[in-house]
């Protein structure tokens, strides 16, 4: 369970930093994205895993059974952050590309 | 917790972001009321800045901590106010006015929604400075960036827009880091607040202690990246360039609440520790690679408005290389210095628009050539008679001189004296008898002196470019209203010179108060929660 | 009025004039200035005539004020001998220079600014003399250094005046900063930065390992100050300074700053070798070459400035034997310098004044037209060569007395000597030239302006009391200095004082016989170079293309602008991409290297616990990341499907592992996400496979660093995240949270009730990003200008209304029309359903999975559905929504929830919570968390809707741009 879970966040790192290092901007957003997948996952990971665990106080449940609820509530608010900033980088991107007539990063291709 | 001036605390994030919501009911036609809303709501958090100062100053039966949802600490979140943070409330609520009154001028009709903007940033600083918890810190980090970025693009236009890119891809790419960061000192000691984790990080060891290390560091980057440290800040001259000049001017203090978090994270939580050393050499070798990047900056701009950018680089490298010296008189004279560079920085950010005004772009690059092809007019005819100078340019030019000044850090402004308090800390009397100095030391003490000599240089040449060689170039339109907030911020650092015992009394108090951060997390731990009557906690408690 | 309130006025008075004088400045009333600036200077002269009794026989006024006591800087002043003598020396000669510059400043001239700067100027001039504290004796430094470079540069209409005046600045500043820092170091070493600590504790200075550190820096100031060489060159430029203030700056006053500190702490700091060689070395030099380069110049003021540099050697070297008779002397020439070459430098302005020129060349035979001032010139020039019963014969005696002793014996000590007798002879020639050239020869064949005249009285008046003063020392020295001289003598050398007598004749003796030497060979050297010196133009032979300025402004240049900005390029980027490299680059380092150094070793990873299926989900969520980050360049759309996948994966993995509440959060986030791209890729540029796919070597090593920079940072988060999920969390908060969330957050849903109210601050700060950025997008789309190639209609829409055109029984998007049809129905009807889900999402959210930010987005996905459904006009036709006024209403609501608590004595956010029927849908949670939970809820639609609508909107605005460019296009 942690090796797969673990193993998915390092390759949605890994192909999200690739992504955040090219030219294109919509590259760059989709590596954000992915990024911001893996860290997600990462901040649920850290409050350790548990595939079976309630997921909701019921009566008489012993509390040690549940999986640890803040990582739950700190990924719920990071997702929320996560989507504004998303949207707002997509916007700038297109704003730029209307303004500058390129999607290069820096606004003008690169002199080759 | 009792008293209505408990409730204070919390008046810094509550206030703007009620300004900043009514704003949304009004239409942008509305300027007029959409001013007058802003501008109360900038006056009364300068007025609950001020007494909560003075409250922190030590008060009677004032505790600066504030439970929120009436939770204990370490469960809930708490705001805690100790000097520290209410220096820095006091000092963004003073910027923050004049560079809302000079946008009132006529940046705020430059786009959409500028007010409200306004207010969300001035609630994201205070939160970040207010918050005793790590996690709450990252939010009220989005929110100070958020705003930032709207109003950095605020009045659009391609240079804004691709400044405000590169600026939002760096800082996206940092939140995730303190996302990483935090979360992972939540799995190694299990608490977001600052105070129970300064508490518990003593007894951690082991393998989770490591993970804690390595949390606090990639943190740490997020912080050194705002605070704009070499090589993580060349977003910073293109952003803050960009950006329209009020904008700029309250970006002034932008950059420094990287340094307060690293202030007060390293002092309260990260003083001791295997890594402590580390962090420290960091901040002081990485303080002074900045100070010279900035240096050399201060030197190689034409624009103002990129001279003013490394100026921001300056005065951030100097705050981290002294406090990476970790010496406790320094300290306090960097304290005194951060105020001082917020305020020169933020008036010259708003003058250089008014001067720039009447200049032309061509003018500047011409000046620099002749100079750089030696002394080409020496020859011209010498008119032995003054100039008598129109008054909007004698006094824009006072200004100017004034913000030199300030910036060479030569007397009598504050800058002088800030310097001198961290110089004197250093290789003066403050360590007499200590024997031999440090090398680093000597470092810091060259770059310092240099940096001022640079700073010196160039705004000599830029403004004998702008106000002498030119005399031909229009004079710039400007009004009172934009004027009064320069000369507004101008007066306060020469407030700051002739106060100047009083004031370093306050750094040096909150300095050592940082030094023990006992009572913090004594204060923090043990607050009393409200209506202690019935032991459940909050009111009503449990339904069924 | 006592002498401690005196003090405090000497300092503040000038520089209240000199405010005064500025409130002037748009007055066009000259002389108004003029006399505030005289009355200054005479108050600040009597005042200072009044402290003398205090200040006899070794006596001291002095004066603490608190300024930052805790760190040693206070406002000190303290006044003794030799800083009154001083004092009278800068308000005296003060005085005499504004009555001269009354009448020397033309009617042009805004001279308010002019004697506004000059108060200035002696107010820190006097500040400087009265400094107690060597800090505050800095301030005042830097204060002149500034004032100077407004004076020089005066007339800043000419070049030569900024340049002259940015030279001088720059010049003395280099020497303020290392002042500060000479000073810092001596505080250190003493402990403290009073001026008597300083001064009575020399043994312990000159003992410490600093003490050669703290003296460079403190020389440096010292020197720059008063021109010495090899810092000398800016003086010469600031002769584009009015006349007046030469005659102030450079006879008794800026340059007299730079001896006047090394007199003052000659006590502290001489009588080692290493100052002897300093400062003797500095002081010879310049004694020769200053009095070399001044027989050469052509310029009146050039001469002079050249002989000032000289004569200020001629003090350091005094200086720099250390013996308290040469201080003596030192001392005296001070007083005498600055006298006669006030003087000069007045006559010279008053020639320049009626002649037009200051050119040597063309200057001659004046004594005609100006008998009187040609008289004055004379009697001075004579003072400068140190003719006998002038004031400059008995201080140069006792300058050759001394250099004929031997101090420390070395090269340079028994070179003195002949150095001293050389100089003398080189002063007494260009003192001859000077007069001779002006005011003797043929009458002037071509000055600007033709027969010149006596100037007004009270414009000579100065020249006149000066050389009188002159005299009077000369005759009757020890009856007229003498007293003066030995009280400064005394405060400054103390118990040291030694027997000196100021008597004309000491009998026929080596010094005398120097004189002698001097005076002849003077005169004949000017005799053999008189013809020379008529033709060749403007300095010295060998040196004449050795300009000092040329050389300072090309290094000035090289370093500060060429070089920095090779430097700025070079260590910074204006790229996007190499910064995000250096970021994760930091990011990785930061979280390695603590590792590495704690030694810490990743456990092998176990693969016995491994859920096949999970695995499986996996490897598909591996698939879409890798396949998006492949496709993202070139195919857009695939990556955006991928980039699905891979947040359906996410979705998944919160499922699997019981976290409900991030699943649907996530999902729906999800959905809008992706439509928002959508919308917006139709605005990227087309791009086809070949386009610049460059192969270069140098694009290929970029791709291998990324790519190795991406290896690592996903293996780094590999490694960090499962060694972090193999750690327990140590229970410290968590199950406080558990077991509270029902009994004091009345709810079961633990998430939401941490969300809502355990840390329902989060949550508040987090729907004030999204209000924040849905602002900012709004604004910014406000102004969106769609790129010149996204303008024309995209393909397919194009083939679609070409086909509507062919056939004539249809009208243009009509196909479109047709193939959204049944979609659009639907979309249409699932209207009022998915705003019942959003609300039940909503209502439910405290005890079961869902909350105000997944109904707030579901209900904005139900809004969005109906603008996809029938296009954005045909929405707003039907559906009025104003995003602005919901989010302003979830803010004001969840504030207000948050301050109600405020009325029952609460903190913020303090949340009230019980159960209430409804009915049809059963028991609900009426905590006030809910009413909280309402403001996300009615914030995150308007935010969502806010941002969809403005991309939508951007459709119609194609349009209306279509409508502009098209006529362009016709005309094109």
């Amino acid at each position: 369970m942690e090796l797969v879970l673990s193993i998915g966040i390092g390759i949605m790192t890994g192909s999200g930093v690739w992504l955040i290092l090219r030219p294109r901007t919509y590259q760059v957003i989709v590596g954000l994205s992915l990024l911001s997948y893996a860290v997600n996952l990462f901040i649920f990971a850290v409050g350790g895993v548990k595939s079976d665990a309630a997921p909701l106080l019921e009566e008489g449940l012993a509390v040690s059974t549940m999986t640890d609820p803040v990582p739950h509530a700190l990924v719920l608010t990071a997702i929320v952050i996560g989507f504004a900033t998303t949207a707002l980088f997509l916007v700038v991107l297109l704003a730029a590309r209307g303004l500058t007539g390129t999607d290069h990063v820096d606004g003008r291709e690169q002199p080759k | 917790m009792s008293g209505w001036q408990q409730h204070l605390i919390i008046a810094p994030i509550v206030i703007p972001l009620v300004a900043g919501a009514l704003l949304l009911f009004f239409d942008e036609r509305e300027r007029v009321l959409k001013a007058m809303i802003s501008l109360v709501s900038c006056l009364a958090l300068a007025a609950v800045a001020i007494s909560l100062f003075r409250l922190a100053g030590g008060a009677e039966g004032f505790e600066g901590v504030y439970l929120l949802g009436n939770w204990p600490a370490p469960f809930g979140i708490v705001l805690v106010v100790d000097r520290l943070s209410a220096l820095m409330l006091v000092l963004a609520s003073i910027l923050a006015i004049p560079t809302l009154v000079y946008a009132l001028a006529r940046w705020h009709a430059a786009g959409a929604h500028f007010h409200s903007l306004f207010q969300f940033l001035l609630m994201g600083l205070n939160g970040a400075f207010l918050t005793g918890d790590l996690f709450n810190l990252f939010v009220f980090f989005e929110v100070m960036l958020a705003a930032s970025y709207g109003l950095l693009m605020h009045g659009s236009g391609s240079m804004r827009v691709k400044a405000g890119m590169h600026y939002i891809a760096v800082n996206l790419a940092a939140a995730l880091c303190f996302l990483i960061g935090v979360s992972a000192i939540y799995g190694s000691a299990g608490t977001l607040n600052m105070a129970d984790l300064a508490l518990r990080i003593g007894e951690i060891e082991g393998e989770r202690r490591m993970l804690l290390e390595a949390g606090a560091a990639i943190l740490g980057i997020v912080f050194l990246i705002k605070a704009g440290m070499w090589p993580l800040n060349f977003w910073l001259p293109g952003a803050y360039s960009a950006a329209t000049a009020p904008v700029a001017g309250i970006f002034a203090i932008m950059s420094k609440v990287g340094i307060y978090v690293i202030l007060r994270l390293s002092l309260l939580v990260f003083g001791q520790g295997a890594s402590a050393g580390l962090g420290l050499n960091v901040l002081l070798y990485g303080g002074m690679a900045t100070i010279a990047f900035g240096t050399i900056g201060v030197l190689a701009s034409q624009a103002l408005g990129r001279l003013a950018s490394y100026s921001v680089l300056v005065s951030s490298g100097t705050l981290l290389a002294v406090l990476g010296l970790n010496n406790g008189v320094v300290t306090a004279g960097a304290l005194f210095y951060m105020v001082s560079s917020t305020l020169t920085i933020g008036a010259f950010f708003l003058l250089i628009e008014l001067v720039e005004r009447g200049q032309d772009a061509g003018a500047s690059v011409l000046a620099v050539t002749m100079e750089a092809y030696g002394d080409a007019d020496e020859e011209e005819e010498e008119v032995e008679v003054g100039v008598t100078m129109p008054g909007t340019i004698a006094v824009l030019g006072t200004c100017f001189a004034a913000c030199g000044i300030l910036l060479s850090g030569l007397p009598p402004l504050s800058g002088f004296v800030a310097k001198f308090a961290m110089l004197t800390g250093m290789i003066g009397t403050g360590v007499t008898g200590e024997g031999p100095i440090p090398a680093s030391v000597w470092w810091i003490v060259a770059l310092l002196i240099l940096s001022g000599l640079a700073a010196l240089i160039s705004m000599t040449r830029a403004g004998i470019r702008t106000f002498w060689a030119s005399m031909e170039g229009t004079v710039p339109r400007v009004l009172v209203m934009e004027m009064a907030p320069v000369m507004l911020l101008i007066a306060l650092t020469l407030a700051l010179t002739v106060k100047a015992g009083p004031a370093m009394t306050y750094m040096e108090e909150t300095v050592r108060n940082l030094h023990e951060p006992a009572a913090y997390i004594d204060a923090v731990m043990n607050a009393r929660r409200a209506g202690l009557a019935e032991p459940s906690g909050p009111a009503g408690g449990g339904g069924i | 009025m006592t002498g401690e309130a005196i003090l405090v006025l000497l300092v503040c008075l000038p520089f209240a004039g000199s405010l005064a004088a500025t409130i002037l400045l748009r007055t066009d009333s000259r002389v108004l200035a003029a006399r505030i600036a005289g009355a200054v200077t005479l108050a600040s002269l009597v005042m200072t005539a009044m402290l003398y009794p205090a200040v006899q026989e070794g006596a001291k006024v002095r004066l603490d004020l608190a300024w930052l006591p805790q760190l040693g800087m206070n406002v000190t002043l303290r006044m003794d001998g030799f800083a009154w003598l001083f004092a009278m020396l800068v308000t005296g000669i003060g005085c005499l220079v504004v009555l001269y510059a009354r009448y020397y400043m033309s009617e042009e001239d805004p001279v308010p600014r002019f004697f506004s700067f000059l108060l200035a100027f002696m107010g820190s001039m006097l500040g400087i003399v009265l400094s107690g504290n060597v800090i505050l004796l800095s301030v005042f430094w830097e204060l002149t250094s500034i004032f100077s470079f407004l004076l020089i540069s005066y007339w800043h209409n000419n070049a030569a005046a900024r340049d002259g005046a940015r030279m001088a600045l720059t010049i003395t500043g280099i020497g303020g900063f290392c002042l500060l820092a000479g000073f810092l170091v001596l505080g250190h070493i003493v402990g403290s930065y009073d001026l008597d600590v300083i001064l009575s504790s020399g043994d312990t200075i000159k003992a410490h390992p600093l003490y050669l550190t703290t003296l460079v820096l403190i020389l440096v100031g010292a020197l720059t100050k008063s021109a010495q060489v090899p810092f000398h060159f800016w003086l010469p430029n600031a002769m584009a300074a009015p006349t007046p203030v030469s005659a102030y700056l450079h006879s008794a006053t800026m340059v007299k700053a730079g001896v006047f500190l090394l007199v003052r702490l000659w006590p502290a700091l001489s009588g080692t070798y290493e100052w002897f060689m300093l400062v003797g070395i500095a002081g010879t030099c310049t004694l020769l070459l200053g009095a070399y380069f001044a027989m050469f110049q052509q310029d009146l003021k050039g001469l002079l400035a050249y002989s000032t540099i000289s004569h200020l050697g001629l003090i350091t070297t005094l200086l720099s034997l250390g013996s308290p008779l040469a201080a003596v002397a030192a001392i005296f020439h001070m007083m005498n310098h600055a006298t006669f070459k006030a003087s000069l430098f007045m006559a010279a302005g008053i020639i320049d004044h009626e002649t037009g020129t200051r050119d040597m060349r063309r200057l001659s035979g004046l004594f005609k037209y100006l008998p009187i001032t040609g008289t004055l010139a004379m009697v001075a020039s004579a003072a400068m060569a140190g003719v006998p019963l002038l004031n400059g014969f008995i201080s140069k005696e006792m300058f050759f007395a001394e250099a004929v002793e031997t101090h420390a014996d070395s090269v340079l000590d028994r070179m003195l000597p002949y150095v001293a007798t050389l100089a003398g002879a080189f002063s007494v020639a260009y003192s001859i030239r000077f007069i001779h050239v002006v005011f003797f020869g043929p009458p002037p064949t071509d000055l600007p302006k033709p027969n010149p005249h006596e100037p007004p009285h009270w414009m000579r008046f100065p020249i006149e009391f000066l050389v009188f003063a002159c005299l009077v020392v000369g005759i009757v020295p020890s009856l007229s200095i003498g007293p003066f001289l030995h009280s400064a003598v005394l405060s400054v050398l103390g118990p040291r004082t030694p027997e000196y007598s100021l008597a004309i004749w000491h009998g026929v003796n080596t010094p005398l016989v120097m004189s002698v030497i001097a005076l002849i060979g003077g005169a004949a050297l000017y005799a053999f170079l008189k013809d020379y010196l008529a033709r060749c133009d403007d300095g010295p032979p060998l040196f004449r293309h050795l300009v000092g300025q040329r050389i300072f402004e090309r290094v000035l240049v090289t370093v500060s602008w060429k070089w920095a900005r090779w430097l700025e390029s070079h260590l910074g980027t204006r790229n996007l991409q190499p910064q995000l490299r250096l970021v994760t680059a930091a990011g990785l380092l930061a979280g390695v290297l603590p590792l590495y150094f704690a030694g810490f070793s990743p456990k092998p990873p176990v693969l016995g616990e491994v859920d096949p299926i999970f695995a499986v989900v996996w490897c598909i969520g591996a698939f879409c990341a890798l396949g998006a980050a492949y496709q993202a360049k070139y195919h857009r759309l695939a990556a955006l499907v991928l980039l699905g996948g891979a947040g359906i994966t996410t979705c998944i993995t919160f499922v699997w592992l019981s976290a409900p509440d991030l699943a649907i959060t996530q999902l729906v986030v999800e959905i809008v996400t992706t439509v928002l791209l959508l919308l917006g890729l139709r605005w990227l540029p087309k791009r086809s496979v070949k386009v610049d796919d460059s192969v270069a070597l140098a694009a290929r090593g970029r791709r291998f660093r990324d790519f190795l920079l991406a290896i690592s940072c996903g293996f780094g988060m590999f490694l960090f995240s499962y060694a972090i999920m193999k750690q327990p969390v140590p229970d410290a908060i968590a199950s406080y949270f558990l077991e509270k969330a029902y009994t004091d957050g009345g709810g079961r849903n633990v998430v939401n009730v941490i969300l809502v109210d355990f840390r329902g601050f989060d949550t508040f700060g987090e729907i004030a990003v999204l209000a924040i950025v849905a602002l900012t997008v709004f604004a910014l789309l406000r102004r969106f200008r769609p790129a010149a190639d996204s303008i024309e209609k995209p393909e397919q829409q194009r083939i679609q209304n070409a086909y509507d055109a062919a056939a004539p029984e249809r009208s243009a998007g009509d196909t479109v029309r047709d193939y959204l049809l049944v979609p659009s129905v639907i979309m249409q009807w699932m209207f009022p359903v998915v705003v019942t889900f959003a609300i039940y999402l909503f209502l439910r959210g405290h005890d079961l999975p869902g909350g105000g930010f997944a109904g707030g987005v579901t209900m904005a996905i139900a809004f969005l559905l109906q603008y996809l459904a029938g296009g954005v006009r045909w929405a707003e036709d039907r559906l009025r929504i104003l995003p602005l006024r919901w989010m302003g209403f979830g803010l004001v609501m969840a504030a207000a929830t948050g301050m109600g608590a405020w009325a029952f004595g609460y903190p913020f956010l303090t949340t009230h919570s019980q159960y209430v029927d409804l009915p049809f849908i059963g028991k609900v949670p009426a905590a006030s968390a809910l009413l909280f939970d309402l403001g996300v809820f009615s914030l995150v639609v308007g935010a969502t809707v806010l941002i969809l609508i403005a991309l939508a909107h951007q459709s119609i605005r194609v349009h209306r741009v279509r409508g502009l460019e098209a006529p362009k296009a016709e005309e094109a």
